[in-house]
């Protein structure tokens, strides 16, 4: 963790915009942290820290490229590999950086393990079963069967009815008509009733 | 065996006689066509004493209509009362089936699945971890796997989804157990998720229980059910009568209560007659799979929609193709730990009613269907009836409008000759004889209502569960009187209804209200406007024919005009908690709630502050894209996959202008994606303030909170 036999007076002065550029990286830092859900404060202190010493030494050699980005790079990638150590597993970059958050997650860390937390090994042997059966399943093993529909059987009338009807979705004219057709049947019942 | 080759029973003694079957089904509609005929009769024989008019003979094709679906409504509640008196012994068999295998461990799998869309994700984690600590406590836990099929379409819900069903499985360790699948296409709504579970992992089990994103059920029932269906294997689907629960409003309150108190006595009818020949309700209900994914799989309906295309009511027809290969149906009416929820409010009541609707006028086909037994037929006549009465009932009060009108103008008195059949039988006057059917017809609409409470005040052991007699009375008279105001406004909605969808008005798929603070003056206005201008309109008509006709017309006019005072004061909750105070409309399960919903109400797994997606500034997709832990959770739950260079540009502007600056459609695209999340997590964490979005900024910027012990304390 850090470097906590690092001398102060080998501080150097930093501008105004380094201030605050590395201001900004402290925040990110401490924020990611929190966000894994590191509750102590001192192990949250140290570990910013550590992570902003490497970033730092990482920006003497890097000229141009923002602190916050720098500390991140690092956040991440120590995150990454620490877990990738753990696990022991060979996976892609990308995926394996997803793999290792969600096995902090799925292992209880924030709750059980934050002592743990991005130290070297030995690690608690029951910390890293638990950080190694971490993993989500959606679904069991397929096992499928079909489904297909079978065709309506309808009766006479009903197949009367069935044609008709999609005669009258393909055919918008015939549709009309029948329409018209039962509006004056309508219309004549009424008449009929009222005035006949 | 060929596990391809449709499943058929297999041939063995029925569990019900068929010849006792048709008796039954002889004697029950028998007798309602008799009384019908007689009643019908009767009005008949009364307008010939009036002489002659346009309307009589309309009048009395629908009243034969509405007066046989009324006759054959109290004729189950009484059927159901003489099963409950006389034969216990015998309809409590369903059950036993279940008690006579015992306590060994099941020989097959079964699964519980919840289809959602567009739910409280907390809300049916709790009711999933209260049925699997239910069935953990029978021991039986081994035998069944849960699963979550979300068709969610909302983006931020979908997140919360997985969040809650990660938290779910860590704290009841059943990973492997409780299983969360969301589809990229929601084809054929509810029907097509279940369909879509069966044929992916259907053959590993040999039932399934379905239930609603609302639904509970007592696990030791549960067990009951899958043990029925092992030890009688014709049983195709045992449907339980669920009770409604947690009614807050006084809308669903006096729904949980008419319910509970009147629906025994139906059920038990409707079992009476129905018997191996049921239907399926749609949820909390046990179903054999393979049959299911044989037989099940719904055909399109000639034409399109509203009438024709896709089935919107899937369940009656599923239940329909079982009976119709053979398969028994049964309604397991003596399962008690059966619950669900109910629509909070009338307007809510209303929209759920206008998909049903819908679905139900669409089974208009199937009665024209081969091979159907009577049974099914009943039972999809009895749903499209549901809602054609309602125009029915609606013209039978403007033909009897018109004839009074016409006799009010005419200045004729009523009697003009004397002598008809049933005045010879009888030797009383018309009038009288016109008090006596009326009399009649509502003794026939409160039948069910009598019998139950009648039952329920000289069972102690019922009373008590009620609250008490006095509770139990002031309820069924509050209820009586709110659901006749109800019955003219839901009548025009139903009117509405139907007449909106043959005009071609098909209807989308809505999620359900669940809970609400009620119904506000604005939106009751514009629901209810039509009814109420209706009211006016009639009591106008009413008044002019004469004060005697306008009071027999109020019970249908007050429920108009006041349809929207109603509709708003049935929906406050503070309503509804006064009358709980005071047991008014109280039910068994509110009063000494059952194991299964203290689980529910206890159930917290499926929230955890170290996985979390709906604070404040970071919900939903936010989450996903921010969070370190909620990002892993759903980059997980993708599948492997890459990203295009128009898929990269679509990640720059998702950051530059955050969700909001990108189309639905985009979001849901980029949120597929597993590299695209997993880059959107990284930038947002790498880029400095001005080179993101503020939404993204704000959300990494809230998490410099000191966490102590779970809680939170204002940023630094």
């Amino acid at each position: 963790m850090g470097l906590p036999h690092h001398p102060l007076e080998t501080l150097r002065p930093l501008t105004e915009t380094e201030l605050s550029e590395w201001e900004e990286a402290y925040a990110a830092v401490e924020a990611y942290l929190q966000a894994l859900r590191l509750r102590n404060r001192l192990l949250v202190a140290e570990l910013v820290r550590g992570i902003l010493w490497r970033a730092s030494a990482r920006g003497a050699m890097e000229p141009g490229v923002p602190a916050r980005m720098l500390a991140m790079e690092e956040t991440l990638s120590e995150i990454a590999e620490w877990t990738q150590e753990i696990l022991g597993e060979p996976l892609e970059g990308r995926r394996l950086a997803a793999r290792g958050r969600l096995a902090l997650l799925l292992a209880d860390m924030p709750g059980k393990w934050q002592g743990v937390f991005l130290t070297p090994k030995p690690w608690p042997p029951e910390f890293t079963e638990s950080m190694g059966q971490s993993y989500l399943a959606a679904g069991p093993q397929f096992a499928s069967l079909t489904m297909l529909p079978k065709p309506l059987e309808l009766n006479a009338l009903g197949s009367g009815a069935a044609q008709w009807w999609e005669t009258m979705d393909r055919r918008p004219i015939v549709r009309r008509m029948f329409v018209i057709f039962l509006l004056s049947i309508v219309a004549a019942t009424l008449w009929f009733i009222f005035f006949e | 065996m060929d596990d391809q080759a449709p499943d058929y029973p297999p041939k063995q003694r029925q569990f019900f006689s068929p010849l006792r079957a048709g008796l039954r089904r002889f004697i029950f509609f028998g007798s309602v066509l008799i009384v019908n005929i007689a009643a019908t009769y009767w009005l008949f024989d009364l307008f010939t004493r009036f002489g002659v008019h346009r309307a009589y003979v309309l009048i009395l094709v629908i009243f034969f209509l509405l007066n046989g679906l009324l006759v054959l409504g109290s004729f189950h509640a009484l059927f159901g009362a003489w099963d409950m008196i006389w034969g216990r012994r015998r309809a409590a068999r369903i059950m036993k089936l279940a008690e006579k295998a015992g306590d060994a461990p099941l020989s097959h799998r079964f699964a519980v699945v919840m289809p959602v869309y567009n739910e409280d994700s907390i809300r049916f984690c709790a009711r999933i971890e209260a049925m699997y600590r239910s069935i953990e406590a029978t021991g039986h836990l081994d035998s069944f796997d849960f699963f979550i099929l979300s068709d969610t379409r909302d983006l931020d819900l979908w997140v919360l989804e997985e969040t809650a069903w990660t938290n779910l499985c860590r704290k009841l360790g059943a990973f492997g157990k409780i299983y969360y699948r969301r589809r990229i296409k929601n084809e054929n709504r509810k029907a097509g998720n279940i369909g879509d579970f069966v044929r992916t992992w259907g053959g590993g089990y040999e039932g399934m229980v379905v239930l609603d994103a609302d639904s509970l059920m007592d696990g030791g029932d549960i067990l009951k059910m899958t043990r029925v269906m092992e030890a009688y294997p014709n049983l195709g689907i045992l449907q339980t009568p669920p009770k409604l629960i947690r009614g807050s409003s006084t809308f669903t309150r006096l729904q949980q209560f008419a319910m509970r108190l009147y629906g025994p006595l139906f059920i038990r009818g409707l079992n009476h007659w129905q018997l191996g020949g049921g239907s399926y309700w749609g949820h909390n209900a046990l179903i054999r799979v393979k049959p299911f994914s044989d037989f099940c799989e719904l055909p399109a309906l000639p034409g399109r929609e509203p009438f024709g295309g896709a089935i919107l009511s899937h369940d009656f027809v599923e239940a329909a193709l079982m009976v119709s290969e053979g398969w028994e149906v049964w309604l397991a009416w003596d399962i008690e730990g059966t619950y669900e929820e109910a629509p909070p409010t009338l307007i809510d009541h209303l929209k759920r009613d206008r998909r049903w609707c819908q679905g139900n006028l669409q089974h208009l086909w199937l009665i024209f269907a081969r091979k159907l037994p009577l049974t099914v037929r009943m039972h999809l006549f009895m749903g499209i009836m549901a809602y054609l009465a309602s125009p029915l009932w609606f013209l039978f009060l403007v033909l009897g409008t018109w004839v009074a009108w016409d006799r009010a103008g005419s200045g004729l008195s009523y009697l003009p000759y004397d002598g008809t059949l049933v005045d010879r039988w009888l030797g009383i006057d018309g009038s009288t004889q016109s008090i006596i059917l009326t009399a009649v017809i509502f003794g026939l609409l409160f039948l069910p209502k009598i019998l139950a409470l009648l039952g329920a005040l000289i069972i102690p052991k019922i009373r008590r569960s009620f609250g008490g007699g006095i509770p139990l009375i002031f309820g069924t008279v509050l209820e009586t009187i709110v659901s006749v105001l109800l019955a003219p406004c839901v009548m025009a909605a139903h009117t509405l209804m139907v007449i909106g969808i043959v005009l071609g008005h098909a209807v989308g798929w809505g999620n359900q209200n669940r809970e609400t603070d009620g119904t506000g003056w604005g939106e009751a206005f514009s629901v209810h406007l039509i009814p109420t201008l209706l009211g006016g309109l009639w009591t106008a008509i009413a008044w002019h024919v004469g004060p005697t006709y306008t009071a027999w017309m109020s019970p249908i006019l007050l429920g108009l005009l006041l349809s929207i005072p109603v509709s708003v004061i049935t929906s406050k909750v503070r309503y509804g908690k006064a009358l709980a105070r005071h047991r008014i409309l109280a039910t068994p399960e509110e009063l000494d709630p059952p194991e299964v919903l203290r689980l529910a109400d206890l159930a917290h797994a499926s929230v955890d502050p170290a996985l979390k997606a709906n604070d404040s500034g970071r919900y939903g997709v936010i989450a996903a894209v921010v969070d370190p832990y909620v990002n892993a959770v759903h980059v997980s739950l993708l599948e492997v996959n890459e990203i295009s260079a128009e898929q990269e540009e679509l990640i720059e502007k998702c950051l530059t202008g955050g969700p909001a600056g990108i189309s639905k459609q985009e979001m849901s695209e980029l949120l597929y994606l597993s590299p695209a999340m997993l880059k959107l997590h990284r930038a947002v964490w790498l880029r400095p303030a001005g080179g993101i979005h503020s939404v993204w900024t704000s959300a990494v910027e809230s998490y410099r909170r000191r966490i102590d012990s779970g809680a939170v304390e204002e940023p630094v």
